[in-house]
């Protein structure tokens, strides 16, 4: 019985052994997105494609290397998310990706710096974020990309003078600016109005577009819930214009489908026109992989979420082989990234941004979103000169 | 300019009903029972969601849903006045800490259940403009909540004077003892007036989605917003809140037309902070008499 017995546990604990030796190695991955207060919308859709990135890897690396991921919700709240982060980094999180709110992910990415943790995000666009001479921070889109989308099309429009009504926060007041910047050297005359988040009657504002500025165009660079509240000022009083852009989260399929009527004709940033064409087998594996996951179409946020966490995994395995991860390598690694990803071709600079990014311009009509700009990206041609409020 | 400064009075005049249409149920209940509900935005909030379930769920008109609504907001307001009735210590100062967990507890749960999406109403009718004289813009939501604000604060303003229940809560408010032995139910009268502002808040809850746009975050704004209208009328001055939220709104307006909008909020902020200093007691309420 005691030979039984011994036989026993030695069996069990060469196959324990045997279990241990064949699992998977855990990579412990940090992200922190406002799942709650003012930015929970968007930090949820970036998580939903952070998600997406983590799934496939760790299917396409099963028995190898199983990235955990570890997520913290920062409230919208720049406190938390340096909480987050350093509570991440004591975990032993390898990286981090995510972020949303260039004054949140200011701080954030400044205490996982000086933990030494590479930080990769799309989730801020003000220029500040990638001078501040962190070798670990690197972020997929910026500024220039939007500011050159919006001046693309508005220069083929032809317009002469915009009225741009931008949000007083960081991020679309340096895109405004930019873009005023960009279009005052093309000789396009621009009136700015900045307005504060807070504002729900954009009446008194859209009157001195329509009687004082009496531009050819709006321009708006803020959030989904300005954009409404503008278009439902702009249909009430109708300024004679002859095109609404705005930039980020309006030429979208949830804009589209809630806010039918108020968003026709209107243009916004769009990587993707809608439905969504995934041709290429990496589109289709994340489109796929998506809907499993959260059991509906992908949308831009998930897209760019996705983007940012696929290349630092892709870094992380690089590193991995090589031997540095523990070592500080990973930010070189991250550093000699060259992909052509869903978002375009991403290649970082010396400061950790991508110059080669430029985004695409997207037009409600009916039921789709169109993409209107640049020509060779274009699924459509642009209804112009319209406006939601156009007979 | 002219036309300017009409439209910006005018949308300062809608604006200011629709506040004061979210600042009345506040007032009430700070004015009849010292009570400062730091949920009451939230309260708001959870109307205009369960506005936005009857029209994107059983294709019912968002006016249609106020009886829903109602019962909802009813329901949540009589469980916060019975927890604020078990605090037996400093009510007016924990009832504020517990009515702001409460917010919080609100807005987590609108967020759960409704996510993070922004809504609005699509029943174009309350969108379409209604025009004056090719001079005055606004919205059908805009016309209708005004007037309805407009009776709203008539009609709390007669319930508390001139009706029974409305003088038993003044009574309570100015000595709880006192109304005691006059027959007066004080826990009774002070679960009616959460009540009546709970049904204010229904309503109020209703303009907003029809007239502009929710997000969950937004009940924190709205009990702000309120809170300086009610310090600004003076507590206790229900006509008060109405010409204090139109002053607001006014003011508002005019600075986004003759300077920037990003300075509206602080205008409204830096004519709160001038009335306090002048007169601490708000513009309509009453000093406090020493004998």
């Amino acid at each position: 019985m005691g030979e039984y017995l011994k036989t026993i546990a030695i069996a069990g604990a060469i196959t324990l052994i045997g279990v241990v030796g064949a699992h998977a190695e855990d990579i412990l991955l940090g992200t922190h997105v406002p799942l709650t207060g003012k930015l929970a919308r968007v930090g949820t859709g970036m998580h939903e494609g952070i998600a997406v990135a983590v799934d496939i890897f760790n299917r396409d690396n099963k028995g190898r290397y199983t990235v955990k991921l570890i997520t913290i919700n920062d409230e919208t709240n720049p406190a938390k998310a340096v909480a987050a982060v350093e509570k991440m980094s004591s975990q032993g999180v390898v990286a981090l990706t995510g972020g949303y709110g260039s004054n949140i992910i200011g701080p954030a990415s400044e205490a996982a710096n000086k933990a030494g943790l590479v930080y990769i995000t799309s989730g801020g666009v003000a220029p500040g974020l990638t001078q501040r001479g962190h070798k670990g921070f690197f972020r997929i889109n910026n500024t220039q990309g939007y500011s050159r989308a919006m001046m693309g099309l508005l220069k083929d429009m032809k317009v002469k003078k915009v009225s741009i009504l931008y949000n007083t926060k960081e991020a679309t007041s340096d895109l405004a600016k930019t873009v005023d910047k960009d279009l005052s050297g093309q000789g396009i005359d621009v009136v700015l109005h900045a307005f504060d988040g807070g504002t729900s009657d954009f009446k008194p504002l859209i009157n001195k577009v329509k009687l004082r500025d009496k531009s050819d165009a709006i321009g708006m660079v803020a959030y989904e819930n300005d954009y409404v509240a503008i278009l439902k000022a702009g249909k009430v009083l109708k300024p004679n214009v002859k095109a609404v852009v705005g930039v980020w989260s309006l030429a979208t399929s949830k804009m589209n489908g809630e806010f039918h009527d108020l968003v026709q004709t209107v243009y916004g940033t769009s990587m993707l026109p809608y439905p969504a064409e995934f041709t290429s087998p990496e589109a289709k594996d994340f489109a796929e992989t998506y809907k499993k996951l959260h059991g509906k179409e992908p949308d831009y946020l998930g897209q760019f979420g996705y983007v940012q966490t696929k290349l630092l995994l892709d870094a992380i395995l690089r590193a991995r082989k090589a031997g540095t991860l523990s070592t500080g390598g990973l930010a070189q690694e991250v550093r000699k990234t060259d992909s052509d990803t869903l978002i375009g071709q991403v290649k970082f600079n010396e400061n950790g941004d991508n110059p080669l990014f430029s985004h695409r311009m997207g037009q409600h009509q009916g039921e789709k979103v169109v993409l209107v700009w640049p020509e060779n990206a274009a699924t459509g041609d642009k209804q112009f000169p319209s406006t939601p409020w156009s007979e | 300019m002219f036309e300017l400064t009409l439209q910006a009075l005018y949308s300062g005049l809608l604006t200011g009903t629709y506040y004061a249409l979210v600042a009345l149920g506040l007032a009430l209940v700070f004015g009849t029972m010292k009570i400062i509900n730091l949920a009451h935005g939230e309260l708001v909030l959870l109307a205009a969601y369960v506005a936005y379930t009857a029209e994107s769920q059983w294709s019912l008109n968002p006016l249609a849903a106020i009886p829903f609504a109602m019962v909802v907001v009813s329901v949540v307001a009589i469980a916060v006045y019975l927890l604020i009735d078990r605090i037996k210590k400093d009510r007016e100062l924990n009832s504020l800490i517990l009515t702001f967990g409460i917010g919080i507890i609100l807005t987590n749960f609108v967020l759960l259940v409704w996510s993070a999406d922004i809504r609005s109403t699509t029943t174009p009718w309350f969108q379409q403009a209604v025009v004056f004289g090719d001079l005055l813009f606004s919205s059908r939501s805009e016309i209708l909540f005004f007037l309805i604000s407009v009776a709203l604060v008539g009609a709390t303003w007669w319930w508390l004077s001139q009706t029974w229940y409305g003088r038993a809560t003044r009574a309570v408010s100015s000595d709880r003892k006192a109304a005691m032995l006059m027959g007066v139910n004080p826990r009774q009268t002070e679960i009616l007036s959460f009540v009546v502002a709970s049904i204010l808040a229904t309503v109020a809850g209703i303009a907003i989605f029809t007239g502009q746009v929710i997000e969950p975050s937004l009940g924190h704004a709205l009990t702000v917003k309120a809170f300086i209208i009610t310090v600004l009328a003076g507590m206790g001055s229900i006509p008060g809140v109405l010409l204090g939220a139109i002053l607001i709104g006014v003011v508002e307006a005019l600075t986004v037309t003759y300077f920037s909008s990003s300075l509206q909020e602080l205008t409204g902020m830096v004519l709160f902070l001038v009335v306090l200093l002048l007169r601490p007691q708000g513009l309509f309420g009453f000093g406090v008499r020493r004998g």
